[in-house]
């Protein structure tokens, strides 16, 4: 059951986190092709400019779960690295426990005001002949906690069955 | 209100970092902790969080930080295509034969690859493996060979276009904008990244000849330390593998440097063609498929989200750090110092350099320059200076034993035979060269104004 939990969670992440880097690899493409646009034929589009905005912005916010499971969010590592595996695993509960859920959480709830509002009214671009989807832009920052909430979750069952193991 | 409480703050997170867990979510939870508690007993007023989600719309809307997953990208695509091993393996068959002259190699390939991720680990960890046994097959002093490698991996901390620099100077022209909005002034100056590019070149330079210049003086009085390589039967195909391996490269970071340094593109748009230009070497090289653009792009998005990640948790703290009046107490103790700007200035340089120990450049552009810049600034420091100062700096710190950054990251890839005080022992004399830099651009700030004033007036 608990495995099952985990793998579902690791699973999610993962595939939206290759998901969002191929949207990275069209993002270069993009503004390369903008760049071309511009300097080559003087050509530009807000809405185009604005879709980097978006595409960066799903790339980065959206991968951050996926990266604590690779452990690719840094460290300081100095005593970190000689406690060993039950060592880690403390640090790495208590953190998931006290650090990440708390402000999981917290930005969730912080956010859902601002995020409602903007729903309300379908936020959109500033800009005439933007994208029509601020609303929707300001709706990762939840997200991201969201993700990174379940991932926290996932980390703790980890650490847990990481110590409960025999030496 | 009382400050105090602010700097208890930055003690727990200390501890907290110390512990292990992720450096964002550390400085997030402690600062939330913080906050409670102090909501809690009414020495901290809680509308200030309400703020948090309107900064982190503005990291994702932030035009010039979309720079970072390209500059990002094009340095990872660089690596895998195996751009460096190649460059390194040419440009020493030229210069080997001269005794120090794998020495030479080290630190040029090191300043073009430098100049092209900006990501030290990556560069140091590369060099060590690349070069490392080379150097001693071929006799070389142990702790010289370290030593070269190391400094020339941090090399890439100040040439541009390094990603650090990048994020310093988002920081840093915001902080500029507050300290003169302080200042009263209500159309204030701005100064942008392709300024900290263009102050960077120089400093950069003069830091390489530097490295060059101790290499040659030790080819000179101990060329033991330092043999050169026997002479093999050159022809001419080495002449052309050097330039076609060395042209490319050089090609892509002048053009993107160029761009940006000349006003012509922001660095947004010279990152993307960097990118492009990166992936198209790639094709060149025969080191281009779908499968490698899938790895590139996957370890891109990591990096990216990593580095944002920690401006997330670091925008968290500095409301808090804010919430508790922190801000006015720095403000209160920096120009109460003897000195004044000197003073100031003084106290900060050695507070990073102290926090680069535990703390890489990420995190105290985000965590610490918010905080001191815009008292800095307000005192009249130019912007362009106090950034690359803090550059050189950060660089200096990562270099010293015991906890430099790029030591551990040479350790990790270095052989068992090389003891760690070989190491400790290469990296002083490059030291010293970081720390009289330090102090010929502390006394000629010109160094790194001169070329941003010549470029953009004023």
């Amino acid at each position: 059951m608990l495995n099952k939990l985990i793998r579902f969670i690791d699973a999610t992440n993962q595939s939206i986190s290759s998901m969002v880097s191929w949207l990275l690899a069209l993002m270069v493409l993009t503004m390369f092709c903008i760049v071309v646009l511009r300097y080559g034929f003087n050509i530009g589009s807000i809405a185009v400019q604005e879709s980097i905005t978006y595409m960066h912005g799903l790339v980065f916010m959206l991968a951050i779960a996926h990266t604590l499971r690779i452990n690719g969010h840094v460290r300081v590592d100095i005593l970190y690295q000689r406690w060993g595996k039950k060592g880690q695993a403390i640090v790495n509960l208590l953190g998931s426990l006290f650090l990440l859920l708390p402000v999981c959480a917290f930005i969730v709830y912080i956010s859902w005001d601002y995020v409602s509002s903007s729903w309300s009214y379908y936020e959109g671009s500033r800009e005439a002949g933007g994208l029509e989807g601020v609303f929707l832009l300001k709706s990762l920052i939840p997200l991201m906690a969201f993700l990174l909430f379940l991932q926290g979750l996932s980390e703790a069952m980890k650490s847990i069955c990481t110590l409960s193991e025999k030496q | 209100m009382d400050g105090s409480i602010a700097l208890w703050m930055f003690g727990a997170v200390f501890i907290v970092l110390l512990m292990g867990y992720p450096v964002a979510i550390s400085l997030a939870g402690t600062a939330l902790v913080f906050a409670f508690a102090g909501d809690y007993l009414g020495t901290f007023d809680s509308a200030f969080l309400e703020a948090l989600p309107n900064r982190l719309f503005g990291i994702i809307e932030n035009d010039t930080l979309v720079a970072v997953p390209l500059f990002v990208f094009m340095g990872v695509m660089l690596e895998k295509s195996n751009v460096a091993e190649s460059l390194l393996e040419n440009m020493s068959k030229l210069f080997g034969t001269l005794s120090g002259g794998l020495g030479f190699s080290v630190v040029l390939v090191g300043m073009l690859m430098a100049a092209s991720t900006g990501i030290v680990g990556a560069t140091v960890v590369t060099m060590g493996l690349l070069s490392l046994p080379t150097m001693l097959k071929r006799q070389y002093d142990p702790a010289l060979a370290c030593g070269t490698i190391c400094a020339s991996g941090t090399l890439g901390q100040i040439i541009p276009p390094s990603i650090v620099l990048v994020l310093l100077g988002d920081v840093i022209s915001s902080a500029y904008q507050q300290a003169q909005l302080d200042m009263g002034i209500f159309s204030p100056e701005t100064v942008s990244v392709g300024d900290l590019f263009a102050g960077a070149l120089i400093p950069g330079i003069v830091l390489v000849i530097l490295y060059l210049i101790y290499l040659a003086g030790i080819a000179f009085f101990k060329p033991s330390a330092c043999p050169a390589l026997p002479v093999e039967e050159t022809d001419n195909s080495l002449y052309l593998n050097l330039i076609m391996g060395l042209l490319p490269p050089l090609i892509l970071i002048i053009a993107v440097l160029g761009s940006i340094i000349g006003g012509i593109a922001t660095p947004t748009e010279a990152a993307s063609v960097g990118a492009m230009g990166a992936t198209f070497l790639a094709f060149l090289k025969k080191q281009f498929s779908l499968q490698q653009l899938k790895v590139v792009a996957q370890d891109t998005t990591q990096v990216t989200s990593m580095v944002f990640f920690i401006l997330i948790g670091a925008s968290l703290f500095s409301l808090v750090f804010r919430g508790f009046g922190g801000d006015e107490l720095i403000e209160e103790l920096l120009s109460d110092l003897p000195g004044g700007v000197f003073g100031a200035m003084l106290v900060v340089m050695l507070v990073m350099f102290l926090l680069g120990f535990v703390l890489d450049f990420i995190e105290i552009t985000f965590v610490v320059v918010p905080i001191v810049a815009p008292i800095l600034l307000a005192m009249g420091i130019s912007p362009v200076w106090l950034g690359i100062m803090i550059a050189l700096n950060l660089q200096t710190s990562f270099l010293t034993p015991p906890f430099g950054f790029a030591l551990f990251y040479l350790r990790g890839v270095a052989p068992a035979s090389i003891k760690t005080s070989q190491i400790y022992r290469g990296v002083l004399p490059f030291i010293l060269i970081q720390l009289f830099l330090l102090t010929l651009l502390a006394i000629w700030p010109d160094l790194a104004t001169w070329l941003p004033t010549i470029i953009y007036g004023n």
